[in-house]
């Protein structure tokens, strides 16, 4: 009967050794690779606990004198399993911290695609942005230059206005001369008239003189 | 307005009246005209153009027995002026008949002023060469009369017209004159580069490389800006695609200067000679090789 023991210590005795060297090698590694080495470790220490129970009846089934030195075994093997319980309870849980990083860069890995695509959406919209101003740029342009225009052909009418206000400026000058020549052309005509007035005047009076002196002399003789 | 073409016929046939018959001190001319000048007014009035201009004619007959030449050339700018709605060719007879009184008369500014209106009536008719030698006289007059800025108008409407017949020497003559002109008057230098342009492109349809390139060098000394603005770099660019014979380069030349201002008609008739001319030379190159 204690073959089936020694059997069931023996298994017991490589699976705990294992899972002590599994536990410490996944002490060092992260994300997947430590999921896997605790969940294997998990199955370990499950089939160790079997053992351990198997092992218990077995001694239990046995003789008493046996039996206290077999249960003393097995209290070991159970401490021993409790050990490697919590080692991997502290493997696993100083993760929290690390289970939340993985956490966050597997969700940044999704992020991160969202960020350029982002980026990409901000580099669109910048270079629409570039090329409205540059519409509005040539379309101020462009106004500018038909102000331009209209300025030469304002200035242009400007020039020939001011010659023609310069043309009527002189013309009026020249008005202005012959009113004064005509004025005194005028006044020459008037003297005359009124000199002529006179002489006329004269001569009838001569005239009415002479012709009242012939009657005087004819009526006297 | 019936009852005034009425009251026109009735005047106009009163008149004609006044003259056949024999008039008292001779005055049957001045009363005739009188007569002759409300029948036109009312004919005018009725819009009946026609009836109004042969009395206007009528009535400068008139004036002229009465040796008041003047009357005379009004009369018959009246009447031009009504022929001007119905039928051209009239309306140029009697300009020139009073353009040749006001020359006799010596009011050489209103003989300017109508040929000019002369050479703008037969532009209406595409009549260009008459029209080119209307203005000519117009500008020649102006200047004798030192009325620079209507002469400057009319020798750059002679030089537009030179160019459209192809007489491409006359018209870069007119234009840099113009531009040397214009250059020391300081209101209208702004618009010395659009002259030294069309000179240019004058000078692109005559198709003598060196010649343009010496023009554009002259054209700087007339013009100290003019190597900055787009005119010039236009006119470099076509130089350019002329002597490599590149159509396309000439295409975009023009494209891009018409992107910012719009090039008139005049300007893009003669630069669609001028490329139909770099390809003829093209296909002809192709064809000696």
């Amino acid at each position: 009967m204690s073959e089936v023991f020694d059997g069931y210590e023996r298994h017991y005795c490589e699976i705990s050794a294992s899972l002590s060297r599994k536990c410490t090698s996944a002490a060092h590694l992260d994300g997947e690779k430590k999921k896997q080495k605790v969940s294997e470790i998990k199955t370990g220490l499950d089939d160790a606990e079997n053992l351990i129970r198997k092992m218990d009846l077995e001694a239990r089934s046995l003789q008493p004198s046996v039996k206290a030195g077999l249960l003393a075994k097995l209290r070991e093997y159970k401490s021993d399993l409790n050990n490697l319980k919590s080692e991997l309870k502290r493997i696993t849980t100083p993760n929290p911290t690390q289970a939340s990083r993985e956490e966050l860069l597997e969700s940044g890995k999704a992020d991160m695609i969202a960020v350029s695509a982002d980026q990409r959406g901000r580099l669109l919209m910048s270079t629409e942005r570039l090329n409205q101003s540059t519409d509005r740029i040539k379309e101020g342009r462009r106004t500018m230059l038909e102000t331009e225009e209209l300025g030469v052909s304002i200035l242009q009418d400007l020039h020939q206005q001011r010659q023609s206000l310069l043309h009527a400026h002189s013309t009026l000058h020249g008005v202005d001369d012959n009113i004064g020549k005509s004025r005194k052309i005028l006044t020459t005509m008037s003297r005359r008239m009124d000199r002529n007035k006179w002489i006329i005047g004269g001569i009838m009076v001569a005239l009415v003189l002479a012709i009242l002196v012939i009657l005087y002399f004819k009526l006297t003789h | 307005m019936a009852d005034q073409t009425a009251k026109g016929e009735e005047l106009e046939r009163k008149a004609e009246k006044t003259l056949g018959g024999w008039g008292i001190f001779c005055n049957k001319y001045d009363e005739a005209a009188d007569l002759f000048d409300s029948a036109a007014i009312c004919f005018k009035l009725a819009k009946n153009w026609e009836r109004a201009g042969s009395v206007s004619i009528k009535l400068a007959d008139c004036h002229l027995k009465l040796h008041s030449k003047h009357e005379a050339a009004s009369a018959y700018v009246d009447a031009a002026n009504c022929y001007k709605k119905i039928s051209i060719q009239d309306a140029t007879q009697s300009l020139n008949q009073a353009v040749k009184l006001f020359l006799e008369i010596g009011r050489l500014n209103m003989a300017a002023r109508y040929y000019k209106e002369l050479g703008e009536l037969n532009e209406q008719e595409h009549n260009l060469e008459n029209a080119m030698e209307y203005f000519e006289q117009a500008a020649d007059l102006f200047q004798s009369e030192e009325v620079t800025t209507s002469a400057n108008q009319c020798k750059q409407k002679v030089a537009q017209f030179a160019a459209q017949l192809e007489q491409y020497p006359k018209a870069i003559e007119v234009y840099e004159a113009l531009a040397r002109c214009s250059a020391k008057n300081s209101l209208l230098k702004y618009g010395v580069k659009g002259i030294l342009l069309n000179a240019g492109i004058c000078q692109l349809c005559k198709g003598d490389v060196v010649a343009i390139t010496n023009a554009l060098e002259q054209y700087q000394e007339i013009d100290p800006t003019f190597s900055g603005t787009r005119e010039y770099k236009l006119l470099a660019n076509l130089v350019d695609s002329m002597d490599e014979g590149d159509v396309a380069k000439f295409t975009d030349a023009a494209q891009e200067y018409d992107s910012m201002t719009r090039l008139d008609p005049w300007k893009t008739r003669l630069l669609l000679r001028v490329k139909n001319a770099i390809k003829a030379k093209e296909v002809a190159e192709d064809d000696l090789t």
